[in-house]
C-alpha cells in the first residue's frame, strides 16, 4: 500500500517537524527486512540518488525546510516507484538523517533486472515528479534547487559472504557511479560554456516587478539563461564561467544582451533591472559606456548583499561613476544576514530587493513581518524603495503589501517573460 | 487533547532582571490568567524549561552567562528531538513550544539573529504590557492554529 505524501496539503506551513515520520530509516534499519528476500532471489539492484543542491536549502531556509522537502522528495519517489515494475523497491536513506537516498530492489526476475538496467523511463519519470512536487509544495525558488544524479550498482548475493558487506559494497559502487556521473556532466558543462562565450549563446528571461499599490508593471529584472540546456540556469552558469575564470567575460556577454532586449522589448519609462557581481566593479572594461544605453536612468545596477566588499572605499567610488551617469543602483537580497543596515546605506541604494527567505512564509511568521516593516522603515527614511522578490502565494503578496512594500516581484504575479520572436532575431545578431 | 491543554497555557519568563520578571509575572498571572514560571538566568531556564514543559517562553536576550540566543537555540532543539520521538511513538499532533525573544531598541541585525536561532517572534524593550500581552496572544494563537492543523 503506498502512502498517500501527507505533505503535500500543508502548502507553506509544511516545515513542522510532524513529517518526521514520512521520512525514510536508514541503510541499515533496512538490512534485516531485505536479507531474506534478496538471498532467496541471490540479485538486488542498488540505485544510488544523489540531490547535488539540497544542501543548499539547509543554508538558505534552514534545517527544519530541508528535512520537509527530504520527506515530500521520498514520498513523491516512493509514489512514482508504485506504478512501476519497482514498485515493491525498499527506500532508505543513505545515513540517518542524510540527504541522499538508496533505493533497493529485489532482483529476480532475469528479464526485468537483465544486468540491472533500470527503465530509464523510471529515472526520467522520478525526475519529473519530484520538481513538479516540490514547485507545488514550495514554491518555484526551493524547487529549483533539485538536482539529482542517479548511479545504480547490480550485485549477486552470495550467501556465503556476509549480507550487510555486500549491500554496503554495492552502495558504494552505486554512489561512484552517481559520482561519475557527476562529473561527466561537470566536464560537458566546462565544454558547454566556452562554446557559449565563443558564440554568445545567451538569452534574456525578463521578470516583471509589479508597483504594489497599483497592480502595475514598474520594470523587470534580466535573468541571463544559457542557450545550451545544461546552462539555462545562471547560477549554474556563473559556477562554471568561475572555475574557468570567465565570469567577467561572461557578465560581459549577458549585460549586452539583457540592454538591447530593453531597447526592444521594454514600454517607455519601465525600468531595467541588471544583476551586477560586485567581483565585476574589478574590471577594468565595465564602465558606463560599456553599458552602452542612451537611457541609463532608466537601468538599475543589482548589487547582491551575500558578497563580502573589501575595499569599499574604492567601491563607492566605482559605483559613483555610475552614479553620475544617470545609473541607478538596488542592494540584492537584503536581510540575508550577511551585511547590516549600516552597510546597505553605505551604498545609498535607490532599490532595497528583500532576500527570498525572508518572504517565504511571511504571512505567518511574525519576525519576517518584523524585519520586513524594520527594513521598509529604513528604506522610507532613505528614500529608497522596497523591492520583495519571490512572492509565490495571494497570503504573501497581501503581507507585504501590508507592511508597506513598495514593489513586488514573483510567480504570483508574474512569470519570467522570453519574448520568443524577438529573442530568435537577438541572437541571430552576430 | 492538546487543545486543552492550551486552556490554561504555561509560560516560562526569562529575564536576569528580577523586579522586570516579576512584573510580568504578576501581570499575566493576574490579568490573562496563564500560569507563570520565572527564571533569572539561562541555566535556570533550561532546568524549568526541561521540568514544566511550558507552551510559550519570554525570553531576554542579554543575560549574563548564557545569554538569550543560546537558550533559543537549546530549547529549540530539545523540542524538536522531544517531538520526533514523540511522533514516532503515538502519532500525536506536534505541540511545539514558542519562543519570544525580548531585545533592546530596534535593532535589525537582532531580527536576523531571531530568525537564524529559530525563535517565533520578538518583543522590544522597554515595552509596555499591553503591547506584551497582544504578543503573548498573538503566538499562543498561531500554537494552537498549528496544532489544530
Amino acid at each position: 500500500v503506498i502512502e498517500e505524501p501527507r505533505v503535500a496539503n500543508l502548502g507553506v506551513a509544511a516545515h513542522s517537524p510532524q513529517q518526521a515520520d514520512v521520512a525514510l530509516p536508514s541503510v541499515s534499519a533496512t538490512l534485516d527486512a531485505l536479507r531474506a528476500p534478496a538471498q532467496a532471489s541471490g540479485t538486488l539492484v542498488i540505485l544510488y540518488l544523489n540531490f547535488d543542491r539540497y544542501a543548499t536549502i539547509e543554508e538558505i531556509y534552514g534545517w527544519e525546510k530541508l528535512d520537509a522537502v527530504l520527506a515530500t522528495t521520498a514520498a513523491e519517489l516512493r509514489h512514482r516507484l508504485a506504478a512501476t515494475p519497482w514498485r515493491d523497491a525498499v527506500l532508505a536513506a543513505n545515513a540517518q538523517h542524510d540527504d541522499d537516498f538508496v533505493v533497493f530492489h529485489v532482483g529476480g526476475v532475469a528479464k526485468e533486472v537483465s544486468e540491472g538496467d533500470v527503465p530509464p523511463n523510471i529515472i526520467r519519470d522520478i525526475r519529473d515528479g519530484i520538481i513538479t512536487r516540490l514547485e507545488q509544495t514550495y514554491g518555484a525558488s526551493i524547487a529549483s534547487l533539485f538536482d539529482l544524479y542517479v548511479g545504480r550498482a547490480v550485485i549477486r548475493i552470495d550467501p556465503k559472504l556476509r549480507f550487510e558487506r555486500q549491500v554496503y559494497r554495492g552502495i558504494r559502487e552505486a554512489a561512484s557511479n552517481a559520482h561519475n556521473l557527476e562529473q561527466q556532466e561537470r566536464r560537458q558543462l566546462l565544454v558547454d560554456l566556452r562554446e557559449t562565450l565563443r558564440t554568445g549563446a545567451i538569452y534574456i528571461d525578463y521578470h516583471p516587478i509589479v508597483d504594489a499599490s497599483t497592480g502595475r508593471i514598474f520594470g523587470y529584472e534580466a535573468l541571463a539563461r544559457g542557450t545550451l540546456r545544461a546552462l539555462r540556469r545562471p547560477e549554474v552558469m556563473f559556477e562554471v564561467a568561475a572555475q574557468l575564470g570567465n565570469i567577467w567575460e561572461l557578465s560581459r556577454v549577458c549585460r549586452r544582451r539583457a540592454i538591447e532586449g530593453m531597447r526592444e522589448l521594454l514600454q517607455p519609462g519601465e525600468l531595467l533591472f541588471l544583476n551586477v557581481d560586485p567581483h565585476d566593479f574589478d574590471d577594468p572594461t565595465f564602465t558606463p559606456a560599456d553599458l552602452a544605453t542612451s537611457e541609463p536612468e532608466r537601468v538599475v545596477l543589482e548589487i547582491t548583499e551575500r558578497v563580502a566588499i573589501k575595499d569599499y572605499a574604492r567601491f563607492r567610488d566605482r559605483l559613483r561613476s555610475f552614479r553620475d551617469h544617470g545609473f541607478r543602483f538596488a542592494v540584492d537580497d537584503a536581510g540575508s544576514g550577511y551585511a547590516g543596515l549600516g552597510s546597505i546605506a553605505n551604498l545609498e541604494p535607490d532599490f532595497i530587493k528583500l532576500d527570498l527567505s525572508l518572504i517565504t512564509g511571511i504571512d505567518t511568521n511574525f519576525i519576517k513581518q518584523g524585519l520586513v516593516e524594520s527594513i521598509v522603515g529604513f528604506a522610507n527614511e532613505q528614500g529608497a524603495k522596497v523591492i520583495a522578490e519571490g512572492v509565490e502565494r495571494a497570503a504573501e503578496y497581501e503581507a507585504v503589501k501590508k507592511l508597506g512594500v513598495h514593489l513586488v516581484q514573483g510567480f504570483f504575479l508574474h512569470r519570467p517573460k522570453q519574448f520568443p520572436n524577438k529573442l530568435e532575431r537577438s541572437l541571430r545578431r552576430p | 487533547m492538546l487543545m486543552s491543554v492550551l486552556d490554561t497555557p504555561r509560560i516560562l519568563v526569562v529575564d536576569d532582571n528580577q523586579d522586570n520578571a516579576n512584573i510580568v509575572r504578576q501581570y499575566l498571572e493576574v490579568v490573562w490568567g496563564y500560569s507563570i514560571s520565572v527564571a533569572y538566568d539561562g541555566d535556570e531556564a533550561l532546568r524549568v524549561f526541561e521540568l514544566e514543559r511550558p507552551n510559550l517562553v519570554l525570553l531576554d536576550v542579554m543575560m549574563p552567562g548564557r545569554d538569550g540566543w543560546e537558550v533559543c537555540r537549546l530549547i529549540k532543539a530539545q523540542a524538536a528531538l522531544h517531538e520526533t520521538a514523540r511522533t514516532a511513538a503515538a502519532h500525536q499532533a506536534p505541540s511545539p513550544v514558542r519562543v519570544i525573544m525580548v531585545t533592546a531598541l530596534d535593532d535589525i541585525s537582532d531580527k536576523c539573529q531571531a530568525l537564524q536561532t529559530g525563535a517565533d517572534d520578538f518583543i522590544e524593550k522597554p515595552f509596555d504590557l499591553a503591547k506584551l500581552a497582544a504578543t503573548v496572544r498573538r503566538n499562543l494563537a498561531a500554537l494552537a492554529h498549528s496544532n489544530a492543523a
